[in-house]
């Protein structure tokens, strides 16, 4: 049953693409819907930076958008796409090089500002039901979804603070629940050191935040 | 495979990416090794906090602004061609021809200069690797320069650390490997910090050097006091004085000038100051009037929110030119949304920006926009930027 529904996902995605070829909107639109929360998610915990965040999540979609006729379904089409990410990302970080004197856009990390931010989060997903497309586990009461959503927002600081490649193997693994192979085809690196990535990052993240009650 | 310990492999074996004959030896390694256990248990710890990542919804507003792009854009087959980014592809590949040319023309004087030094003296050991080990050969052009205590006599090396002095009567030419040269003017302290291959780096305590440098961009430095010169393929001259300010001027090609990841880019015929605990001061054109630099300087060394950088920056704006759309580009990067905004209204009167580019979007600081109006200046694009500054970005396939 599973695997039927895997097949017909992607025989409707192999049809959105290529109405995509054919220059047709409204399936951009919907492959748009389909991904932009992934992409946008993995750009702004990547860059902490939501504006940075939001010319990622353009560029790869102008890109995708001006590319698609390229694509050749030799790799999958969301490893394409990961690629895009992944390499807009890191264009953006060369590019923060240059523009370091920009990190005041970043929006704030500081220990203080996180409850507010899970606060903010909250609020947002009482007013609009549509942030209900998160994991049932994570429908809970609002108490444990305060805390939950105050765990997440301490995590992702920490996140935002490993290296950039560890950062970007712990995003594709826990954002995007991507195996080890495909990570290593999206990053062009091999299983080995996809392993030593996470591995170093799972530890990081567990010395810096083990006062976690979890 | 598994005797050893098995700490490398914990991740993987807890998202079973493992084989099953690698996994079954990592438990059996992890019931009698305490240490494996205890970074196991590290590890699963690392998974369960990262498990608490939670996805964002992204803003509702991205697709509108994607929408009124690609309503600029016009449907070929096989995809997409954004109608106003062909003059900028077409520049863009101009520049990129323009820009392999230079390239290539600086590296064949690079390799006929090495070639005729080594012919005309065939007795000379290859610089950086003679018996003595890494090192540049340096040549006297006046007075008595020396290398740590020693003398220079016509010629002579120096040693990676080693410091060449001049006096106030002397000079001297430093060979920078195979790449360039440096001419040492008086009064000036110098010393290799790295000479490789790739990277060859010079540090300036005090004084003044020439460069030229026909090495491809970015594989020449120099640290000063306050600030590191990355060549960009150029000439430049650079003078540091005993408070270690700099001031560097660019006589052809592009330098960069950065310190604490705050750049300026430097196109010949301009100038940058570089200041201790300030860094990169910005960019101006050589030509530009007294009061223009002067204000400048006011500005690069006020603090944030006095009334003095307000008139400073008041005055910068009410002297500036065409030609002085560098400095004013370079100035949003240095500047709160307030400032920002008045510098959007000057520029905008002397290099009216693309149609793309917006009042709001260069207050927030949008890159996209900032590199639209940076390729309207006449300075080369962004792309050609990206070129100098490091290995083109890997493009998905």
């Amino acid at each position: 049953m599973e695997r039927r529904a895997a097949m017909s996902e992607r025989v409707s995605e192999g049809r959105l693409i290529k109405a995509c070829r054919e220059g047709d909107r409204e399936a951009f639109r919907q492959l748009f819907e389909s991904y932009n929360d992934r992409v946008w998610s993995i750009a702004l915990h990547f860059t902490g930076d939501e504006a940075a965040a939001r010319d990622i999540t353009q560029q790869v979609f102008l890109k995708l958008f001006t590319s698609i006729g390229q694509f050749r379904h030799e790799a999958s089409f969301t490893t394409w796409l990961y690629r895009l990410v992944v390499n807009s990302c890191l264009d953006e970080q060369r590019r923060r090089r240059r523009f370091v004197s920009f990190d005041f856009f970043r929006s704030g990390e500081r220990e203080e500002d996180l409850s507010e931010e899970a606060h903010r989060e909250i609020n947002a997903m009482g007013r609009d039901g549509s942030h209900d497309w998160r994991h049932p586990e994570q429908r809970s009461a609002p108490e444990d979804r305060y805390s939950q959503l105050e765990r997440s927002a301490k995590v992702k600081a920490a996140v935002r603070e490993l290296k950039p490649k560890l950062r970007m193997a712990i995003l594709l693994k826990y954002f995007e629940g991507l195996s080890y192979e495909e990570m290593a085809q999206v990053l062009g690196c091999s299983m080995g050191t996809i392993a030593s990535r996470l591995n170093r990052g799972h530890q990081e993240l567990a010395r810096k935040l083990a006062h976690l009650d979890l | 495979m598994f005797s050893n310990h098995v700490n490398k492999n914990l991740s993987a074996y807890y998202h079973d990416e493992l084989s099953p004959e690698d996994a079954r030896r990592v438990t059996e390694h992890l019931l009698h090794c305490r240490r494996c256990r205890k970074e196991y248990e590290e590890i699963k710890l690392g998974v369960r906090l990262a498990s608490q990542l939670l996805p964002d919804a992204a803003p509702a507003a991205l697709w509108a602004d994607l929408e009124s792009k690609l309503d600029q854009a016009q449907v070929r087959s096989g995809g997409i061609v954004i109608e106003s980014d062909w003059k900028r592809l077409l520049f863009s590949r101009l520049s990129f021809k323009i820009a392999a040319c230079l390239i290539l023309i600086m590296i064949g004087i690079g390799i006929f200069l090495a070639y005729s030094r080594r012919s005309s003296n065939t007795n000379t050991p290859k610089q950086g690797d003679d018996a003595n080990g890494p090192g540049w050969a340096v040549r006297r052009i006046a007075g008595q320069p020396r290398i740590g205590e020693r003398r220079v006599g016509e010629t002579g090396k120096m040693a990676m650390g080693e410091w060449l002095t001049t006096d106030d009567s002397s000079r001297a030419q430093i060979s920078v490997g195979e790449i360039g040269e440096v001419k040492v003017e008086p009064n000036s302290r110098i010393r290799i910090i790295k000479a490789h291959e790739d990277e060859h780096r010079l540090a300036l305590a005090r004084g003044k050097m020439l460069a030229f440098i026909w090495a491809p961009p970015g594989q020449f430095y120099v640290d000063t006091p306050s600030a590191v010169a990355v060549d960009l393929g150029c000439s430049y001259t650079l003078e540091v004085n005993d408070d270690g300010q700099g001031l560097l001027r660019v006589t052809l090609g592009w330098v960069a000038f950065e310190s604490g990841g705050r750049e300026s880019f430097v196109p010949a015929d301009a100038e940058c100051v570089t200041r201790p605990g300030l860094g990169p001061g910005t960019p101006y054109f050589s030509d530009a009037s007294a009061e223009f630099q002067s204000s400048l300087a006011r500005f690069d060394t006020a603090r944030d929110g006095d009334a003095a950088r307000a008139d400073a920056l008041d005055a910068v704006l009410a002297r500036s030119r065409k030609r002085d759309a560098l400095t004013l580009w370079h100035l949003f990067a240095r500047t709160n949304e307030t400032e920002r905004g008045r510098i959007y209204d000057q520029l905008s009167k002397l290099i009216p920006p693309p149609k793309k580019v917006t009042r709001d979007g260069i207050i927030r600081g949008d890159r996209i926009m900032l590199d639209g109006w940076w390729d309207k200046l006449g300075l080369g694009n962004t792309d050609w930027w990206r070129m100098w500054k490091g290995p083109l970005p890997s493009q998905a396939k």
